[in-house]
């Protein structure tokens, strides 16, 4: 029993003490990012990296939720021969939920695990400490850019999955219970008020921040040796998921 | 770039009772050393012992849990981020496997601290890196390349090129001449050697290679349970009937038959 309650309490300790790093990672980063030179550029070659190299999942991804929640609706619905009331059922769960859920815990551990790679191979060979050496900050240089693009892609991402979401909800209707896209298109849209769009935005924004400093910390935390950057990887895509969900309860009881 | 200090003998960079910690795992304790202007200091010692931690708390990478490093005087765990920068200008680290920015040409690699501390145009950098590479023996076209399509006892070369860019009076080297074949180990000394000569520049190597610190330093200091207990010329070091110092001496021997053996 006590071996059970001091197990317990070493992982609450270290779950403390990794939290404590990552609030100090935001606090440095917000206190040395917005200064000049703001470093646009490597923030558009990361908005790019992260961004749009995550379209063809993000797009991919959207659709098949999309498809997926309007066969699941419909069948219910066909119950109670209310099927053209397809468009309304799938709108609100899709934005608010579905679509920037499931893309940070997709798309956005994909980008946390490829942050942490790329920077914790940059701290086992020293090249963090490398450009501290030659004078630069490296959170300036190196988390700042990642966390901007991160929190400004991810809610770029989920409005494309939202439209993407949409269309497979389209074709499911049209295809399978006879709801004409037009109408699936309208019923849908009508459900909609703009602080949904808000909240899925919002989540995005959200998301897209804790993906981006999860990455960052876990791959400026990595520890020595190659197996090391593997291990904080592998990290990496298990607190971005316990992260977002955690997030994405509390968001969601604000926005109630 | 006359010295307006007064003595030679001055230290650059002074630990004063220095003690480092990881953990519960104790690196430094009470440690004392002293790099002297324009010497070339070798710190030599096993791996693992704290070699590299040494050098990183020259220029604040590290901070000393206890104890003073100081360089040029300026308590370095004191300096703001200013005072740090002016620090690292100053003292330029050769890091152990080049620590070359992947993502970056060669030239963009040497450009990056000119980028930082001065306001040199594009082609100021680009006749700048361009002398440092000559001053290393690599051709101008290296420029152009990304490190991984160099070979390691060029990466080496570019990494020293990189640190010289900006003009520094101290040069640290972490372990220049590991992992290279005997040819480069050569070359690279000659060419410690020879930036000593001509940019007059104090210079601390790393390294657990006797010939290497025979061969270039002035004095060496043998890192042995925490502290320096030797400082001194390689002759010295030679003859010292110090049970530690002789351990080492013989231990590198065998080490070296083993590798030519091989
Ligand atoms: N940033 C760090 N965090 C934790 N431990 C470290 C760190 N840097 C070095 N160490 C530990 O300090 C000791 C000395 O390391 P180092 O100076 O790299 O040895 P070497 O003499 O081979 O260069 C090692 O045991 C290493 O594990
Ligand atoms: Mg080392």
């Amino acid at each position: 029993m006590r071996r059970v309650i001091e197990r317990f309490g070493a992982i609450v300790l270290s779950g403390l003490d990794w939290v404590g790093g990552l609030t100090s990672l935001a606090l440095r980063s917000s206190a040395v990012g917005p200064r000049r030179p703001f470093g646009v550029d490597d923030i558009a070659s990361q908005m790019v990296e992260q961004g749009v190299r995550s379209l063809p999942i993000t797009s991919f991804m959207s659709l098949f939720i999309g498809m997926i929640l309007a066969v699941q609706f419909g069948w219910a619905l066909a119950d109670f021969g209310a099927t053209m009331a397809l468009g309304d059922a799938s709108s609100l769960a899709l934005v608010r939920e579905l679509v920037p859920t499931l893309i940070a815990l997709t798309v956005g551990a994909k980008m946390a695990a490829g942050m942490a790679a790329e920077l914790g191979s940059m701290k086992v060979t020293e090249q963090i400490d490398a450009v501290a050496a030659l004078g630069a900050d490296p959170i300036k240089k190196l988390v700042w850019p990642r966390l901007v693009a991160a929190t400004l892609a991810t809610p770029l991402l989920v409005a494309w999955g939202n439209i993407m979401a949409l269309i497979g909800g389209m074709l499911i209707g049209d295809w399978v219970y006879a709801v004409p896209a037009g109408y699936f298109y309208e019923t849908y849209v009508d459900e909609l008020a703009p602080i949904d769009y808000i909240q899925s935005l919002v989540k995005g924004v959200i998301f897209g921040y804790l993906v981006g400093l999860i990455g960052c910390y876990q791959g400026f935390s990595t520890k020595f040796g190659t197996e090391a950057v593997g291990v904080s990887t592998m990290e990496t895509v298990v607190a971005t998921s316990i992260c977002v969900i955690i997030a994405d309860f509390y968001l969601t009881m604000i926005f109630l | 770039m006359s010295d307006t200090s007064p003595a030679p003998a001055a230290p650059v960079i002074e630990f004063l009772g220095v003690t480092k910690t990881f953990g519960d795992h104790t690196v430094y304790e009470d440690m004392d050393l002293q790099v002297r202007r324009g010497e070339t200091l070798t710190i030599i010692g096993g791996s693992g012992q704290g070699k590299s931690v040494c050098l990183k708390m020259m220029i604040g990478l590290l901070q000393a849990d206890g104890g003073q490093v100081k360089v040029d005087g300026n308590v370095v765990g004191e300096q703001g981020p200013e005072g740090l920068r002016t620090i690292r200008q100053r003292v330029a680290y050769v890091f152990q496997g080049g620590a070359l920015f992947d993502s970056m040409t060669v030239l963009d690699n040497i450009g990056y601290a000119l980028r930082e501390h001065t306001d040199m145009g594009d082609e100021a950098i680009y006749d700048k890196a361009r002398a440092c590479v000559e001053m290393v023996g690599l051709p101008e076209r290296v420029l152009q390349s990304l490190p991984a399509s160099l070979s390691g006892g060029m990466r080496k070369r570019v990494a020293l090129a990189r640190s010289i860019a900006i003009e520094p009076e101290v040069i640290l080297y972490d372990e220049p001449t590991t992992g290279l074949d005997p040819k480069n180990i050569n070359r690279i000394s000659a060419m410690i050697m020879k930036l000593q000569r001509e940019l007059d520049v104090t210079s601390v190597v790393v390294t657990h290679d006797m010939p290497t610190a025979r061969k270039v330093s002035d004095r060496i200091a043998m890192l042995y349970e925490k502290q320096f207990p030797f400082v001194g010329s390689a002759e010295e070091m030679w003859h010292s009937p110090k049970r530690e110092v002789r351990d080492f001496i013989h231990g590198t021997l065998r080490e070296a038959e083993a590798r030519h053996g091989a």
